[in-house]
């Protein structure tokens, strides 16, 4: 892993260009980028690369997701696959019952091979009924959903500000969006942020 | 006892006049009839009508119970009209439960837990009340339930509630500063996104962020792009995007 991190920084931080890698790899302007990825979705129909669900079993690399619409999703989890749940996390933070989003690309045996997962990710409006510590009370369309703020996790834009570890200028009956991981079959949210408009 | 049966008339006066002139009087709360769930009960076109007859007959039992000779049938009157309201709470909380009650004053609340218990706690006044004999009311058991009753009106939050839980966080602070040090990571990430060097590989990244670490004042951000790895080195201190720098490596997946 040393080595590797090791690679990547010199890698980085080596050639001293901001943008390295421009002539060995080929252009990084957009139009080489959008010719490589065809668009191949139909119109109305469901986007085969990305799947939504909640996870029933996980068996070595496999997760076996259940869709809302009751389809069942194959995705396989690779080296190279994203995992987010506040977060980047490793593969062992993904549990039975966890939420997600994934998107990657469809085998033709059906399964879909991953390149990113979002576990238990929520976006979510209300207005702030209360605020107790570490805590906010929202208010989602009449029901209390408790935001818990996450010590060097969550954070707040105000406006359109850098984000802030500091919260504490949340105001009681502000509106607000809360970007966050949801703890399964409760109505609790970890904050990863907190959007709020003044 | 009896003094609790003889106060119940003014409570419940009190509660019945405000409500009914309010929707009588008030413009706003006219104005988001079509909002509430009596619009879904009678039909939109009928709602304001509706709500100026049940505003009327709030005002017309308030005053009949409020004025002497007392009888127990106004306290009966009052107590259907109690009994009324909980029946249409229940109705609003099946069949329209995002409308807002329209019972006293114009707000958006759907009919919650406070308003069946302030409807509650009217019926038990109203079903009281009926045993009432020519006895002199308990004036500070009725400034009791007028409180409460007030209390439990979610259309009065915003005079009482909202202010002292805003004062209690301004006292108390729960959710202070942090000690500094840690950067979160969507702080880095905010940056990252404003960079030039994010901009000109971003289209090629094909996964979120597999993994981040830092080192010497640099967090190191890396994503996949396609067979490739993206790898961004974003300072840790200080705010200017074009110091983000980035890599495409050509590399083996993470073992």
């Amino acid at each position: 892993m040393t080595s590797r991190r090791d690679l990547l920084k010199s890698a980085v931080l080596g050639g001293g260009a901001t943008v390295v890698a421009a002539t060995a790899l080929g252009s990084l302007g957009p139009e080489a980028a959008f010719a490589e990825t065809a668009y191949d979705a139909e119109p109305g129909a469901p986007d085969p690369d990305f799947a939504e669900g909640r996870i029933r079993t996980i068996k070595d690399d496999t997760l076996l997701v259940l869709g809302s619409n009751m389809v069942f999703h194959t995705i396989r989890i690779v080296n190279g696959t994203s995992l987010w749940k506040l977060g980047p996390v490793p593969f062992e933070a993904a549990k039975p019952g966890d939420g997600l989003y994934a998107r990657g690309v469809r085998m033709p045996d059906g399964m879909l091979a991953a390149e990113s997962v979002w576990l238990n990710i929520v976006n979510i409006k209300g207005h702030i009924k209360n605020i107790t510590d570490g805590k906010l009370h929202l208010d989602h369309h009449g029901k209390e959903v408790l935001c818990h703020v996450v010590p060097g996790k969550s954070v707040a834009i105000q406006a359109q500000a850098p984000p802030t570890a500091d919260l504490s200028m949340l105001k009681v009956s502000q509106h607000v969006q809360i970007l966050g991981a949801w703890r399964p079959d409760t109505n609790e949210v970890d904050i990863a942020t907190v959007f709020s408009p003044h | 006892m009896h003094g609790i049966a003889a106060s119940q008339p003014y409570v419940l006066a009190f509660f019945l006049g405000w409500a009914g002139l309010l929707k009588l009087f008030s413009r706003r709360t006219r104005a988001q009839a079509g909002q509430t769930a009596l619009a879904r009960l009678v039909g939109a076109a009928r709602a304001v009508p509706a709500l100026v007859a049940v505003g009327l007959v709030e005002v017309a039992v308030a005053a009949a119970l409020v004025l002497p000779p007392y009888s127990a049938a106004e306290g009966a009157a009052a107590a259907v009209l109690a009994a009324g309201f909980l029946a249409y709470l229940g109705y609003a909380h099946v069949a329209a439960p995002t409308s807002s009650c329209g019972c006293l004053g114009a707000h958006s609340r759907p009919a919650d837990r406070r308003g069946f218990g302030r409807a509650g706690l009217l019926l038990a006044a109203g079903l009281l009340s009926m045993t009432a004999g020519p006895h002199p009311p308990v004036a500070a058991l009725v400034v009791v339930e007028v409180v409460i009753l007030l209390a439990l009106s979610a259309e009065l939050d915003r005079y009482w509630l909202t202010p002292s839980r805003r004062f209690l966080v301004r006292m108390r602070g729960p959710l202070s500063v942090p000690p500094p040090g840690d950067v979160p990571l969507e702080t880095s990430l905010r940056l990252l996104y404003l960079s030039p060097a994010y901009c000109s590989a971003s289209s090629r990244l094909s996964s979120d962020i597999r993994e981040t670490w830092d080192e010497d004042g640099t967090r190191f951000v890396v994503y996949g792009a396609g067979a490739r790895t993206a790898v961004f080195a974003v300072p840790l201190t200080g705010d200017d995007p074009s110091a983000v720098r980035v890599a495409l490596v050509e590399e083996p997946a993470p073992a």
